[in-house]
């Protein structure tokens, strides 16, 4: 299971690499959500995968054994992760539709403007 | 308690900011949120540099499970600083910004960017200050953008693509530290590296990630592209901003991790790290020698400087790291001042060109006379705080016998000094060209009354560099304790994990 996710993973950066070096601003963007989902899993996987039952200690348990529980804590790092994520995706997509709305363009190439003067 | 204040009151402002967004005296409640800041942070290394280091366990979780705030005398230096720069840009803004901008929460995103810096500046959990890290970059994302004029615009797509970059390979390489160690707190990843001896080398993609991380985001060669391609479209006191607090943290960062992880495999991180520094000083300021535009010039010069403070890291002596601290204390302050002045030039004259620009040491001397002092500190002249720091950096480097290192650093502070005095000449000395030259906006003569705000920000940074090079023995004192806690990680990882 780990060698798939860990495909996977590699999978999504090549996608998020190649949507990176696009023109298109859009797919620029595109290319940055992969990439952040792509992060996210590295956690995950790095944390540990097992299959087993939910991380929580139970009231008759006396303490918690590690043959029953996965580790919860890379799974809080991702939330806060996503949760981050999600106000960076709500920020550049606005960003975008501004962008657009004063230029009228898509183009990445447009952008040499500040580079020159 | 002292150690969370510096990041609550922040968060307090930009809650209460919601509420008077439109009333006239807003600027005035930031001026004084920020100065309350600023006698938090004297509080704070009053406190630390009797004690050597304090810190909180947020929720009295005990130390490796819970959240560490922890300040020591490197920390806490920087939180000052951090609140002097960005008092001085919050009273600048008074009269520099537009009301526009100041009605559409200006004021509340600084205070953000000003909490995901003390909060950098204060965290002992490496998922912490990934959190701090996104705060900053989130206000600074807006910021850069605030107020949409085409160029911010395009500005802020490139500086948003390339830090967000940067996060995702920082974040990267703490899940796979955490999957290799199993903790988050920095005092306790320390004191299992130390167990290990020598490191294993499944440890070495988590540094590499991390290191990258933190070079984009100090502006480090190769990885400084975003920086000259988006820090001069913002206003300017957004730049001076900036330019003071943001990549300075990721220089932080990056010593904290540095004497706390990677040193223990020297071998191979100090010849990485000197060789990014040595490229970094040479091709920023080569760089920033052919530009022709004020803040141009100053942007190229922030990757330079960013260039001596991980040489002196890269020294990892107490002398080198000394001069490392002093150096970055001394560069936020006087590159946000050299911004400043900028700011103003840009409102007097409409442009920075600065080929269409000159005589501005006659029309206004007290502002020339400001750019002066930070300018030549910058370029390292005596007797201002530049030239203690590189001094210090340079001595350093000699003692450590890193010789020819020492002698690329004084070789660039020549070329450092040409591009102050190409500003010099061009913007301030020269005759204003003729018709020849770009239109220039019409002089109006302005009343001091109007800018009152920014010359006395402008001046007392300028008084502080003046100071800090004049009265340098007492922070160089305190830089020197501060390098001695650094390059001995066991008292950090005592104090954190057995509260000694």
């Amino acid at each position: 299971m780990e060698l798939i996710i860990a495909i996977f993973i590699g999978l999504l950066y090549a996608c998020g690499v190649y949507l990176l070096l696009r023109r298109s601003i859009v797919k620029l963007i595109l290319g940055v959500f992969v990439i952040g989902n792509a992060t996210n899993l590295i956690i995950f996987l790095s944390g540990g995968i097992t299959r087993s039952g939910v991380s929580f200690i139970g009231p008759e348990a006396e303490k918690a054994s590690l043959e029953t529980m996965t580790d919860p804590l890379p799974q809080a790092l991702i939330l806060t992760a996503i949760v981050i994520g999600l106000g960076i995706a709500a920020y550049i997509l606005a960003l975008k539709y501004k962008y657009f709305e004063t230029t009228g363009t898509h183009d990445l190439d447009q952008l040499s403007k500040t580079d020159q003067k | 308690m002292i150690t969370a204040l510096p990041v609550f009151l922040p968060l307090a402002f930009m809650i209460f900011a919601l509420l008077f967004r439109h009333y006239h005296g807003r600027e005035y409640i930031a001026v004084a949120a920020s100065g309350l800041n600023v006698l938090l942070s004297v509080f704070l290394v009053f406190k630390v540099h009797q004690t050597g280091m304090i810190s909180i366990q947020m929720g009295d979780w005990p130390a490796p499970y819970g959240i560490t705030l922890i300040a020591d005398r490197f920390s806490a230096l920087m939180v000052l600083v951090a609140s002097i720069v960005f008092m001085a840009a919050m009273a600048y803004s008074v009269h520099s910004l537009d009301t526009r901008r100041k009605s559409f929460g200006f004021y509340m995103f600084s205070f953000g960017i000003l909490m995901g810096v003390n909060g950098s500046f204060l965290a002992g959990d490496i998922f912490n200050l990934y959190v701090w890290f996104e705060v900053m970059l989130m206000a600074s994302f807006i910021l850069m953008s605030h107020g949409g004029d085409r160029n911010q615009l395009e500005g802020s797509i490139k500086y948003l693509i390339l830090n967000l970059i940067s996060s995702f390979l920082f974040v990267a390489g703490i899940g796979l530290l955490y999957g290799k160690l199993g903790t988050l707190n920095m005092a306790d990843i320390a004191q299992k590296l130390m167990n290990f001896g020598t490191l294993p080398s499944e440890l070495n993609p988590a540094f590499i990630l991390i290191f990258v991380g933190f070079a984009i985001k100090g502006a480090l060669v190769p990885f400084f592209f975003w920086l000259p391609a988006s820090y001069h479209t913002p206003p300017p006191v957004v730049t001076a901003l900036f330019a003071g607090l943001l990549t300075k943290v990721g220089i932080y960062s990056l010593i904290r991790f540095y004497t706390l992880f990677f040193h223990q495999n020297a071998e191979f991180w100090q010849p990485l790290v000197l060789l990014v520094a040595v490229l970094s000083m040479v091709i920023g300021v080569i760089t920033a020698t052919s530009q022709f535009e004020f803040r141009k010039v100053l942007s190229f010069h922030i990757i330079s400087q960013v260039g001596y403070v991980v040489m002196g890291l890269g020294f990892f002596t107490v002398a080198g790291l000394t001069g490392a601290i002093f150096f970055l204390a001394h560069n936020m302050i006087s590159k946000t001042n050299a911004f400043l002045v900028a700011g103003y030039v840009h409102r007097q004259k409409g442009t920075l060109d600065l080929k269409t620009l000159g005589d501005f040491y006659k029309q206004h001397p007290l502002w020339a006379i400001f750019f002066f002092i930070s300018a030549f500190s910058l370029a390292g002249l005596p007797p201002l705080s530049g030239f203690i720091g590189k001094y210090l950096l340079i001595k350093a480097g000699i003692e450590a016998e890193y010789t020819a290192i020492a002698l690329v650093a004084l070789f660039v502070g020549f070329f450092t000094l040409f591009s102050m005095v190409k500003i010099w000449m061009e913007v301030f000395w020269k005759k204003t060209p003729g018709k020849e030259g770009a239109p220039i906006k019409e002089e109006k003569s302005e009343d001091p009354e109007n800018v009152r705000w920014m010359t006395w920000a402008s001046g007392v940074m300028a008084l502080i560099i003046v100071l800090a090079g004049v009265f340098a023995t007492p922070v160089v004192d305190y830089c020197t304790q501060a390098a001695e806690t650094l390059t001995n990680p066991e008292e950090y990882i005592n104090f954190v994990l057995k509260g000694q």
